[in-house]
């Protein structure tokens, strides 16, 4: 039997454990179904960023493919205006969870209530306080993806911790396989 | 005031005998001021419940579970997720709030024990009625007592009155947290937000004591630059460290050097807030290692010949650490004694000989006992120092490669570093005899160690990073301004008109601790960027101590190029955790002295005006402890808005307002009772940011407050959106919200607002002058 090892070492998770996901086509058709899909970037997701791997690229691609919102929470904001997507908004992580939380919300174009949740470019903890309080304040009308390169328990769903350049090779291929 | 009246008779001789010992004790008399007593003197819990609930309305909590089980009892453990209920009825609300309450309690209580230790030793010393002069500028001596208890000290006796008062509120606070007690998350967070308020007395009390008997700063703008870093310690001399917050050890050892004569003979320097109490009481003598996170870095070094240890934030471990190096150890505290053996009422010669012999592997003296702990310090200091020459050093370059060869990359020293730090890969360089990468972490890691714990192959992680860093520690010469203590009267006569006004944009306080998940540069960054900008910048505790270990260009710190007043531009250390209270205080103090509102017991009307008038906002961005979590929720009850760093989302949750609900952001205006709309002004009471560009934004942001002029507003909007655009690169989307009337708009960016504004379908709206969410204050007709 596996087990997924956490971004930190005392982060023990609690009863209600994230589904990991380890195949990128699941991903793909994870993101692809959902209704109304909201991606939220952390200001960290820079870091992964190499030669032929541009992360604001590849998550703007995903986004225009599936026509999901994205949620930038900070200065990288500058950087998405400049990629060509109308559809990304600026507001911090606690305004956005804060927002999620509350079932009548709708959305940052008040069209309707997002299902599936994206995040991607956080701390380990900061996301995971965060998707621990949508686990237990938002599951019945929210699913939420870690996409990140570690183990995020708290998520409904998550990618196993995994080699970064294995990750770039994941995300890449979740993108082909949603572009078709 | 109240006084009791007490006689004592030790011998008195009559026709009909003679009478020893009598004392006769005649309940209080109460001893009437100026000022009427307000509605709540010494108020209970259910007192301010009803203004809790106001603030609690606006700003809801947004709880963000650390942990989804309760253990606290044999019921348990119980799972709370989602919709469950534990084994007592409580849920996951009910849990968050009631662990945030028990950390309140924690932290208010050892605010309060240090507070009565302190007065306790103080009355020994100096006389119960030593009397409270905090300078001639400062009249307005202790606002958080009188605010909440209606009293006015007049001499340290009269302290232990609010002290009693406090003692006994925490007791009800903390059997609140009891299984089967309360149930409600927000009577809970009601009962963070009392036990925030006894705090900021509590605080007052231990500051306020001090600072009147001991001869610290008082209320002076001008206290003098002290030196502050690693390479300030001039290692040839015994080096004394002391680590902790109480003030007694480094009274006693200060003192015991100038009798002695030894002044120049030994080097006493402090960590964390000890280092600022010393530094208060002898500004030539005493050094400022660092904040708290270079308490085992500098151990590491090998340099303390002896380590004092007080009480609170101060590493359990440090007598292993200590042994390591062969430092001698002395705990004062009772709250902090490591098994050692009590020696208070030992021989000072014979406890040395025990010392330096290494007979015993540390000694107890109690902290009331200084200039015992003075006498065996400075002597075991002597006579230890040359015996450990060889510790003094850290291990060679060769050495540490050899080590990091033991390597066996399983990586558990990134996750088990809070920060998630590079450690593995800078291991491996350090294997291949590259240091570089090593020496890069110096600036991030905060010295924990957790590291260490976790590696396979035992390598002092820190040790290696410290060797890399030499030549960068060795250079950690700055300065600091000593702790000035209270904000004086006239600073708030001065202020308290543009700041009501909002003409000075607003008060930034950088509090708290040095767990910084990017390293203490940024806190230093965000300081400078608020002075720049002319706001009043009040720092304390560790922050105020990173804040001086950087240097411009010209090689000086922040705190030798801005004024230590208490006005626009002006760079205030108030001094340790305890003297948190005179940032709140000076809020306080301006709707006292500036406004003219009763003070006394008079505390949801004095925190309505702070709320709805007082721009300030507190950073704590490495704060770590519940110390911390009491501190901010003091904040929170006068209505101060406090931002942590992203770190600060374990204290497990915030209190967010939404900005886009108009019915939350309504008040009354005081003249008319008219329910107006003013905008979200607070947007928020308690909020973690991710990173300190977003920290920067929001505090200025958080600085509008609804009895704003249209100068002021313009001048708080100017700072809002010129730092949203620096940071961000365009105008706040939520700008609308901010702008009452067209004068409200910065003139310079008034084409571009306007434009905006049409956009969002905007309409002018009136300013409210005296806005109160109390109805009770609407004046009647």
């Amino acid at each position: 039997m596996s087990r997924e090892l956490t971004g930190q070492i005392a982060e023990i998770p609690g009863p209600i454990k994230a589904v990991v996901i380890k195949e990128p086509r699941t991903v793909a058709a994870m993101i692809k179904k959902a209704k109304r899909p909201l991606i939220i970037i952390g200001d960290l997701i820079t870091k992964y960023d190499v030669e032929g791997f541009d992360s604001l690229n590849i998550v703007t691609e995903i986004a225009k493919a599936v026509d999901a919102h994205i949620n930038v929470t900070g200065p990288l904001i500058r950087k998405f205006r400049k990629m060509g997507y109308d559809k990304v908004y600026l507001m911090s992580t606690p305004e956005i969870v804060d927002r999620l939380r509350d079932e009548s919300w709708k959305g940052h174009d008040g069209k309707g209530k997002y299902d599936l949740v994206i995040f991607m470019g956080f701390r380990y903890y900061y996301a995971w306080l965060m998707l621990n309080g949508l686990k237990h304040y938002a599951f019945k009308w929210l699913k939420t993806l870690s996409l990140d390169s570690y183990y995020q328990p708290n998520a409904t769903f998550t990618l196993p911790t995994m080699d970064i350049n294995k990750w770039r090779e994941f995300i890449k291929e979740i993108l082909n396989i949603i572009r078709g | 005031m109240t006084r009791r009246l007490r006689f004592r008779i030790d011998e008195f001789k009559t026709d009909i005998g003679i009478l020893k010992g009598v004392e006769l004790q005649v309940g209080k008399i109460v001893e009437e001021w100026e000022e009427p007593e307000g509605p709540t003197p010494m108020p209970s819990i259910t007192d301010l419940r009803k203004w809790d609930y106001k603030l609690l309305q606006r700003y809801k909590p947004m709880y963000m579970p650390f942990c989804d089980l309760c253990c606290l009892c044999t019921f348990g453990k119980c799972d709370l997720s989602r919709d469950k209920r534990g084994a007592c009825g409580i849920d996951m609300s009910g849990q968050q709030s009631r662990i945030v309450l028990l950390a309140c309690c924690i932290g208010v209580s050892t605010h309060l024990a240090h507070a009565r230790d302190l007065v306790e030793w103080l009355i020994e010393r100096y006389g119960r009625n030593a009397p409270i002069d905090l300078g001639r500028q400062v009249f307005l001596e202790a606002p958080h007592i009188r605010l909440v208890t209606g009293i006015k000290p007049r001499t340290i006796g009269d302290l232990e009155e609010a002290l009693d008062y406090v003692e006994t509120e925490v007791t009800r606070l903390l059997a609140c947290t009891h299984t089967g007690q309360e149930g409600s998350n927000l009577d809970f967070e009601s009962k963070v937000f009392h036990a925030g308020m006894l705090d900021h007395v509590a605080m007052e009390i231990a500051d306020v004591a001090q600072t009147a008997v001991l001869g610290f700063p008082k209320a002076d703008p001008d206290a003098p630059l002290v030196d502050i870093g690693l390479g300030t310690i001039d290692i040839n001399k015994p080096v004394i460290m002391v680590i902790g917050h109480m003030v007694e050890p480094s009274v006693g050892i200060i003192d015991y050097l100038k009798n002695s004569g030894l002044e120049d003979s030994v080097e006493v320097c402090g960590l964390c807030c000890s280092a600022h109490e010393l530094t208060r009481y002898s500004p030539e003598r005493g050094k400022i290692v660092g904040p708290i996170s270079w308490q085992l870095r500098f151990v590491r070094t090998g340099v303390p010949d002896v380590i004092v240890l007080d009480e609170q934030c101060i590493r359990t471990d440090l007598p292993l650490e200590a042994q390591k190096i062969n430092a001698v150890v002395i705990a004062t505290s009772a709250k902090n004694m490591q098994g050692f053996p009590d020696m208070t009422h030992e021989d000072p010669d014979k406890i040395v000989e025990l010392l330096v012999a290494k007979k015993i592997p540390g000694v107890f003296i109690h902290e009331s006992e200084t200039e015992k702990i003075g006498e065996v310090a400075v002597k075991a200091a002597i006579k230890i120092a040359p015996l450990r020459a060889r510790y003094k050093a850290l291990p060679s370059e060769e050495e540490i490669i050899k080590m990091a060869g033991k390597c066996v990359q399983c990586g558990n020293c990134v996750r088990a570093c809070p920060h998630n730090l590079p450690i593995k890969d800078a291991i491996l360089e350090a294997k291949n005899g590259n240091l570089k990468k090593l020496a890069e972490l110096y600036d991030f890691c905060i010295a924990c160690i957790r590291c260490e714990k976790t590696c396979p192959a035992n390598i002092p992680i820190l040790t290696l990073i410290m060797k890399a860093s030499e030549k960068i520690f060795k250079a950690e010469k700055f300065k600091v301004r000593a702790g000035r203590g209270p904000i004086q009267d006239t600073e708030i006569r001065t202020v308290g008109q543009p700041i009501v006004l909002g003409e000075i944009p607003g008060v930034i306080a950088f509090v708290g601790c040095a767990n910084y998940a990017n390293g203490g540069k940024e806190v230093m960054e965000m300081c400078e960027e608020f002075l720049k900008r002319n706001y009043i910048v009040t720092v304390s505790g560790c922050a105020a101590m990173t804040i001086g270990m950087y240097k411009n260009e010209e090689g000086k710190t922040l705190y030798e190029l801005y004024s230590g007043t208490f006005d626009a531009g002006g760079l205030v250390n108030v001094g340790s955790c305890v003297a948190n209270a005179h940032i709140s205080g000076a809020a306080i103090k301006i709707a006292s002295i500036f406004a003219k509102r009763n003070l006394r017991a008079n505390y949801a009307e004095i925190a309505d005006y702070v709320h709805n008038r007082v721009g300030a906002c507190g950073i704590a961005w490495g704060a770590m402890s519940q110390k911390a979590a009491s501190i901010a929720s003091g904040f929170w009850r006068l209505g101060i808005p406090v931002i942590v760093g992203p770190h600060g989302s374990k204290y497990r949750r915030m209190l967010l307002g939404r900005k886009e609900r108009k019915e939350d952001w309504y008040v009354y205006d005081a003249f008319t009772g008219e329910k107006v709309y003013v905008g979200p002004v607070p947007e928020h009471l308690f909020y973690a940011a991710e990173t300190k560009e977003e920290a920067m934004v929001m505090a200025a942001k958080l600085c509008m407050r609804a009895s704003d002029t249209t100068k002021g507003r313009s001048i708080k909007l100017t700072n809002y959106i010129d730092l949203h655009k620096k940071f961000f690169g365009e105008l706040p989307n939520d700008l609308h919200l901010f702008i009452r009337r067209e004068a409200d708009i910065p003139i310079t960016m008034k084409d571009e607002i306007l434009e905006f504004l049409k956009e969002k379908g905007w309409e002018e709206r009136r300013e409210v002058p005296n806005p109160t969410l109390l109805e009770e204050l609407v004046r009647k007709k």
